[in-house]
């Protein structure tokens, strides 16, 4: 049976709630709480004893995606009464899922298993190196490939459908609009619904933007459809170089079809800018090809079929090409517009559509957010599940744990992958001072890149810390092959204030690359050369 | 190859004459079910028993399981037939009758559910199974 990421966290969350729980006992805010004695009450009375009271639901959960889905399941463990709304509007061209999310249908796991079906191409390639004999005519069927991850997806659909089943958690095919502070209403096959409830959760997420220019709408797609797109993708332009955009770039160009990424201003904006530098180095030598301070202006549909796509340099310089596919990843938009939420009185932040919310708690105090639609938070599918579980325990189970949104580690799945986890050199520069921060870094060679003779110069790996005492570790930045499984225990080690010289005597594991971590010892300001030792390379 | 040719043509032959015999009672062989009504008609209110298998197009062992259980009902002639439910289709009816692990091979007789198989089978493990609900 299919493991769904929710419920293997669940064996991390436990080690995590005890850190979490010398950390944020004095954390708890007061102030959040609601100003009615619900709380306190739903709090101090045995689980099981819960009751909805006046209203229909103890906890109406809007988006039945990660954080929506833990939060209402751990919400029912604990014996509230809980329905969750969930409700897919078809992407322009007509994709449309089932239950459970982004990160399920159209995320990260459809993307892993590009990214995957990507790294097997490589490895086919490296494998002849190795004495494998395997023919020329290597090809890769697109169909094959979308119809696998399509199926498993669905089968994932399925185990969370039964698992809503098994845990009682009512489930209900409708969108959700607030009617009022306690009421959403909301429309299913058998009519119209309005649902009642003590508390509420915001769990909607968000989806992908279009460029404003004409042609986007009719002729592009987004990452809503790439994964269970009818055709082959061929000939592809990617407008926009953050993560999103550059994983498609990456498995697509793995996978055979020409893939040209087109970048606004920056790659990867908000992570480590050397890092996002060597990772578009590694993509141009993969053959992804990149245009730089571009914007798209048009998209046409030639009599061929193909799509004529025009754009600008920053000289205004106008050109054009041909493509069989467009996919904009300019960015998602969280889908609080369709909320009403001002019938409720929640207020929306400065960016004009996030909610900003304080221990997920929004400025009307029985409403809540979690996930995706949160303000200046990171939107991973970890981050939701956790917040999620952990308000539905502070509502209901008498915990005062708060999430803790720090040093939360995170991957980006390019052909050589990204992990990283704490904070960039430029934010630690500007939060300490270039003075009083060490960096050590290397590029190492991985033992396995030898014999297919696979190109190590962008196998490069960092370490952010504080220059003084033992070094307190503010960030790690790790690029190479398996960088996301790397990273995962650095972040445990991290959240318990790992130093320079914890990670300096502790002993690796050889040959690996996470060893490399527990090797550095040239740092930035010395001005060494941080390529190792070598042979004929 | 002889034999296999046989097989199949008896099989042909066996459905088509449970086909003419159906035209009192649409009960045997194997069918999909269509909706919910359907399921009533053929499966609910048959006092015959039916095997109604739970499946799904994305499941592996499902797509194992069909060509097996086809080959145990096809030499049974006639004596107790398939319902196929795809789970996606009719998520309604796999709730009300509880399953949650695919492939299931529930047994229905006048209404009720009278026995259940979880999970991929060889054609030895059908076999007895389905001679035990014949006996029943």
């Amino acid at each position: 049976m299919p493991c769904w990421g929710c419920r293997a966290k669940s064996y991390n969350t436990k080690s995590v709630q005890k850190t979490g729980n010398e950390k944020n006992k004095n954390q708890s805010n007061l102030k959040n709480k609601p100003e009615n004695n619900e709380l306190g009450c739903a709090a101090n009375i045995s689980a099981k004893n819960i009751s909805a009271g006046e209203y229909d639901y103890d906890l109406v959960v809007i988006g039945g995606g990660s954080g929506g889905l833990a939060a209402a399941k751990e919400a029912t463990a604990l014996g509230a009464k809980v329905a969750v709304l969930d409700y897919v509007t078809p992407s322009p061209i007509g994709t449309k899922w089932g239950l459970g999310g982004t990160c399920v249908n159209v995320g990260c796991i459809p993307k892993k298993l590009m990214h995957q079906a990507a790294l097997l191409g490589e490895s086919i390639h490296d494998a002849k190196s190795y004495g494998w004999q395997i023919g020329d005519n290597v090809s890769h069927s697109w169909e094959s490939l979308r119809d696998a991850i399509q199926a498993h997806i669905k089968s994932v659909n399925w185990v969370t459908r039964v698992e809503l089943r098994d845990k009682k958690v009512e489930y209900i095919n409708g969108l959700g609009t607030f009617k009022d502070a306690h009421t959403v209403q909301t429309v299913t096959k058998q009519g119209e619904r309005n649902l009642t409830a003590r508390y509420f959760l915001i769990a909607v997420g968000g989806r992908p933007k279009y460029s404003n220019i004409p042609g986007a709408l009719e002729y592009g797609i987004t990452s809503d459809d790439i994964f269970s797109l009818n055709r082959v993708p061929g000939k592809t332009i990617i407008v926009g170089a953050g993560y999103i955009g550059l994983e498609c770039a990456g498995f697509l160009k793995g996978l055979g079809y020409d893939a040209t990424v087109m970048i606004r201003s920056v790659p990867l904006r908000g992570f480590d800018q050397q890092m996002a530098g060597i990772i578009v180095e590694e993509m141009r030598d993969k053959g992804v090809k990149f245009l730089h301070k571009c914007l798209p202006k048009s998209v046409e549909k030639l009599d061929s079929g193909k799509l004529k796509v025009s754009w600008v340099n920053e000289a205004s310089e106008e050109f054009n090409d041909e493509f069989d596919t467009i996919l904009f990843a300019i960015g998602r938009r969280a889908l609080t517009k369709e909320l009403n939420l001002e019938n409720a009185g929640v207020k929306i932040a400065g960016d004009g559509e996030k909610i900003d919310a304080v221990n997920e708690q929004t400025n009307v105090s029985h409403i809540f957010a979690v996930g995706d639609v949160l303000y200046k938070k990171p939107e991973l599918t970890p981050v939701a599940i956790h917040a999620g579980r952990l308000l539905a325990r502070r509502l209901f189970g008498n915990s005062t744990i708060n999430m803790d949104y720090d040093n939360v580690a995170t991957t980006i799945f390019t052909p050589l992958e990204y992990g990283c986890v704490g904070i960039s050199e430029e934010v630690a520069i500007k939060r300490y001072g270039e003075d009083n921060i060490e960096v050590y870094h290397g590029y190492y060679k991985p033992t396995e890149f030898f014999i297919p003779q696979k190109s190590i110069v962008h196998c490069y790996l960092k370490v952010v810390a504080l220059r003084e005492g033992d070094q307190k570790v503010l960030g790690l930045h790790f690029i190479g092959p398996q960088a996301g499984e790397v990273i995962q225990g650095f972040a445990a080690a991290l959240k318990c204030n790992l130093t320079v010289n914890a990670l300096m005597s502790t002993v690796g594991i050889h040959p690996t690359i996470a060893e490399e971590f527990t090797r550095i010892n040239i740092t930035k300001r010395s001005g060494k050369d941080p390529n190792p030792a070598s042979c004929c390379s | 190859m002889n034999t296999l040719i046989t097989r199949s043509l008896s099989r042909q032959f066996g459905a088509l004459g449970r086909r003419t015999l159906a035209t009192t009672q649409l009960k045997s062989g194997s069918f999909k079910v269509q909706d919910d009504k359907d399921f009533i008609d053929k499966v609910e209110n048959s006092k015959e028993p039916v095997i109604v298998d739970f499946f799904a197009t994305w499941c592996g062992p499902c797509k194992a399981l069909e060509p097996r259980l086809e080959n145990v009902i096809a030499q049974r002639k006639g004596d107790i037939s398939v319902a196929k439910v795809d789970i996606d289709d009719l998520g309604e009816l796999a709730a009300k009758y509880e399953v949650s692990t695919i492939p299931a091979l529930v047994v229905f007789q006048n209404g009720k559910v009278k026995e259940r198989l979880v999970g991929l089978q060889d054609e030895d493990k059908l076999n007895l199974w389905i001679d035990n609900i014949l006996k029943k």
